[in-house]
């Protein structure tokens, strides 16, 4: 018998705030953190800003961390101290205890700073201390030593998808017995590189105001942070007497860029968590007011059908942007606080849509026991992920 | 759970293209190391690499436009290609959305990091290619091979730096033993780069002639490039198509140092840990293990603390068990590096033979194990482990089995 994987804590730090709590306020409140950029003037993003982490990291070893190691860094301390894991730094460390983590630029400032060092100075003027930070498991690779993770620390890139199938692998390795207490979700940093490619790519919205699924919709604003779940099996969770919060059920995937890429990576979440359209509660959406919404909204109301009346449609990515790697980890952590509550978020700045789908500037209440993820790319990298409110 | 075998090889490597031409070089003790062609190396400490030489993309990527699409990309394709035609699997008799790409890179495409840096250096961020946020994140490079045989399976990256076609291949494995997918195409891709270069010229790592992992005067790894992809898929579809098995991939393990982001664990842990998961996963202990494909990068640290792990584990029976080092012809081909070294292990359980660690002048009593010095020996191995260790601290070790 496979064994049930459950979460029981949870880190995030995003543009919403520091904390699950934060996080989860604003969000309900209808608050929007996409706003004209202060650091890349121009830019409308969804940043954290000055992002200062030694209230959570201390002062040691914090100079050598990029922006992004350093949100994943506080996302991971966030996780480990809610379910009493924070390792003592004394202390070998825990072999069970690993990290996956989804990400799709990494660390490309840091990267790109190194090769622009050498560029500009000489080769031989490089800082060695740099280069550790130019590989793209860098930012796991930090976040293991910081914390003394000595279990399986992978990192995972699937472009918009990255998050769910981080968590996916790390449900994965759980069940085989390859780790005893995973963290898994996403990291990104808007830096100049992921700023700069996300206006020229011409998915950035020009007015600045994003809108998922919107008739009005011009495009997406970048986002960043960090989200992770603390994931375990039922028999450790309860072993350590940490209450399950909600379990993680069927995951589907499929690369393809036709509609029914999407359509196809639902479908399959449904089959492996052996439950029809009509169980889902609410649906927390991947629509980040690019044109590819229709996308999604047309594989939902493929899979869905008169189902979707009834269901109600949450966008985060109005309020926290395009996280990238990031994003099905904040989607994931707002399914998880959507189960809790029994109520979806609002999508922020919400008017009107000709998607078909229950959207609201206001939380909606609904009474299943599921919540659906979607994290889909327009390059073909679609997931979806089915959690379920803990039942023993 | 269902047995996973390997049936299609697919190699682009500095010493040759295809499964045939790698493993006659490999036995021949071939090198593939020669003066660094892809930049200008006037100004960096070292001069060396392990270049692929003779790829030409249009080749290989046929479905969409190389220019397109980076090094990597273009020769993952390769050597996807390769393992595809090399496994004579009829892909269009399986769904399409059970047959899947999993991979690893170190630097993904590292090259558009170059050009966007140059274009910004020449004449500002208007001169960035457009494209690049399209061009450079590195799940782009398994996006591009499920394009390029139009499979719609799971798509993954795992870019564990250099044990990250370890990772990818056992990530693979457990998805096909699951029933999650009916093929998988795993392996790994890294393009030669001035970035990686020259941190690992700066850092003084690179070796100034040729390299000689586990040699008493070793002076360091040698930085190279290319793609292995193995067809994975699982025993019984392989056997009732009436496929070749190289090899039977028995189980995988990983573990991470948490100790240095560029120097390995003094007593080796994550290493021994690695090992020790991949041998219990796998149902095999140490006096199973004939043959061992060492990490081996040629710096004088790395091999002495993964000789120590490999002598911490296998005890007496360590100096018997012969580990050699294909980073010696190929030089390290970073992400690439462990899926080629599984190739080079399906290939030693499949002939019998294992390649030799070249260059070998002086045995390092630190080191003090059977390294196959320059000659590739017949031993008929039956259970071969392939160990990859990583920046991060990121360890890998994977155990192949012979099919009979």
């Amino acid at each position: 018998m496979t064994p049930r994987i459950v979460v029981t804590g949870a880190g995030v730090i995003s543009p919403l705030g520091a904390g699950i709590e934060a996080f989860a306020d604003a969000l309900w409140s209808g608050k929007s953190a996409v706003a004209p950029s202060t650091r890349f003037p121009g830019s409308t993003i969804a940043e954290f800003g000055d992002f200062n982490p030694t209230p959570w990291l201390g002062n040691k070893g914090v100079r050598v961390l990029d922006r992004g190691t350093r949100f994943l860094c506080v996302a991971a301390q966030m996780a480990l101290y809610s379910t009493g894991l924070l390792q003592d730094a004394a202390s070998d460390g825990d072999p069970g205890l690993g990290l996956v983590c989804g990400t799709m630029f990494g660390g490309v400032h840091s990267i790109a700073m190194f090769d622009w060092s050498g560029l500009v100075e000489g080769p031989s003027m490089v800082s060695p201390m740099e280069f550790p930070n130019t590989v793209i498991n860098a930012p796991a690779g930090q976040a293991a030593i910081k914390h003394k993770l000595r279990g399986v620390n992978s990192t995972i890139c699937a472009g918009l998808a990255s998050g769910l199938h981080a968590i996916q692998y790390a449900a994965d390795f759980l069940r085989f017995g390859r780790a005893r207490h995973l963290m898994a979700g996403g990291m990104e940093e808007v830096c100049d590189e992921a700023a700069l490619g996300f206006s020229k790519l011409g998915i950035a919205s020009p007015t600045g105001c994003v809108r998922p699924f919107g008739m009005d919709r011009d495009g997406a604003a970048a986002g960043e942070g960090s989200a992770l779940w603390m994931l375990e099996t039922e028999e450790t969770a309860e072993a350590g007497s940490m209450p399950p919060w909600f379990e993680v059920c069927g995951f589907g995937t499929a690369n393809d860029a036709s509609p029914e890429g999407a359509e196809a990576a639902i479908q399959q979440a449904l089959e492996e968590t052996a439950i029809g359209p009509g169980e889902i509660g609410c649906i927390i959406a991947s629509a980040n007011g690019s044109r590819a919404d229709a996308l999604e909204s047309r594989a939902l109301r493929c899979v869905f059908g008169h189902h979707l009346e009834t269901i109600p449609v949450s966008a985060p990515k109005a309020a926290i942007g395009e996280a990238m790697g990031a994003s099905g980890a904040f989607c994931a952590v707002t399914a998880g606080l959507a189960l809790q509550r029994q109520q979806a978020p609002p999508t922020a700045g919400f008017i009107a849509t000709d998607s078909g789908l229950r959207l609201s500037s206001e939380p909606q209440p609904f009474q299943g026991e599921y919540a659906l993820i979607n994290a889909f790319s327009c390059d073909g990298n679609n997931a979806a992920l089915v959690i379920r409110r803990w039942k023993s | 759970m269902k047995r996973v075998v390997v049936t299609g090889i697919g190699v682009i490597s500095p010493v040759g293209t295809g499964k045939s031409a790698f493993w006659t070089a490999l036995l021949a003790g071939k090198s593939g190391i020669g003066p660094v062609t892809a930049f200008d190396s006037t100004n960096y400490a070292a001069h060396i690499g392990g270049e692929v030489r003779d790829f030409d993309s249009t080749c290989h990527v046929r479905q969409q436009r190389p220019e397109q699409m980076g090094r990597a990309s273009q020769m993952a394709i390769g050597a996807a290609r390769l393992a595809i035609e090399d496994s004579a699997i009829a892909l269009d008799s399986i769904l399409r959305r059970r047959i899947g790409v999993s991979m690893g890179t170190t630097s993904g495409e590292p090259l558009f990091v170059e050009h966007y840096n140059d274009a910004l250096k020449q004449s500002g961020d208007d001169a960035v290619d457009p494209q690049w946020m399209a061009l450079y994140p590195c799940h782009v490079i398994p996006t591009h091979v499920a394009m390029e045989f139009n499979l719609h399976g799971p798509s993954i990256m795992i870019p564990t730096a250099c044990a990250a076609g370890n990772y990818a291949i056992g990530y693979a494995y457990d998805l096909i033993r699951t029933g999650r997918a009916d093929v998988m195409l795993a392996g790994g891709a890294d393009a030669f780069s001035r970035i990686p270069y020259m941190g690992f010229a700066r850092l003084g790592a690179i070796a100034p002639e040729r390299c000689q992992p586990f040699d008493k005067n070793r002076k360091g790894m040698v930085p190279g490039e290319g793609s292995g992809m193995l067809v994975l898929e699982p025993l019984d579809a392989a056997v009732g198509r009436g496929a070749h098995v190289y090899a039977e991939v028995l189980g995988y393990g990983v573990s991470c140092d948490a100790h240095h982001m560029t120097a390995a664990h003094p007593q080796a842990d994550g290493a021994i840990r690695a090992m020790t998961a991949a041998m219990k996963d796998s149902g095999v202990g140490t006096g199973d293990i004939d043959y061992i494909s060492a990490h081996g990068t040629g710096t004088p640290t790395n091999d002495r603390i993964e000789s120590l792990a490999v002598r911490t584990l296998f005890g007496e029976r360590a100096p018997k068990v012969p580990m050699s080092s294909i980073k010696s012809m190929l030089g390290h081909t970073m992400g690439a590096a462990s899926a080629i070294e599984a190739a080079a292990c399906a290939l030693a359980l499949d002939t019998g033979w294992i390649p030799p660690t070249i260059n070998h002048e002086e045995p390092d009593p630190e080191c003090g194990l059977d390294i196959v010095p320059n000659q590739a020996r017949q031993t008929n191995p039956r259970i071969v482990l392939n160990n990859a260790y990583a920046f991060g601290g990121n360890n890998a070790s994977l155990c192949l089995g012979r099919y009979a």
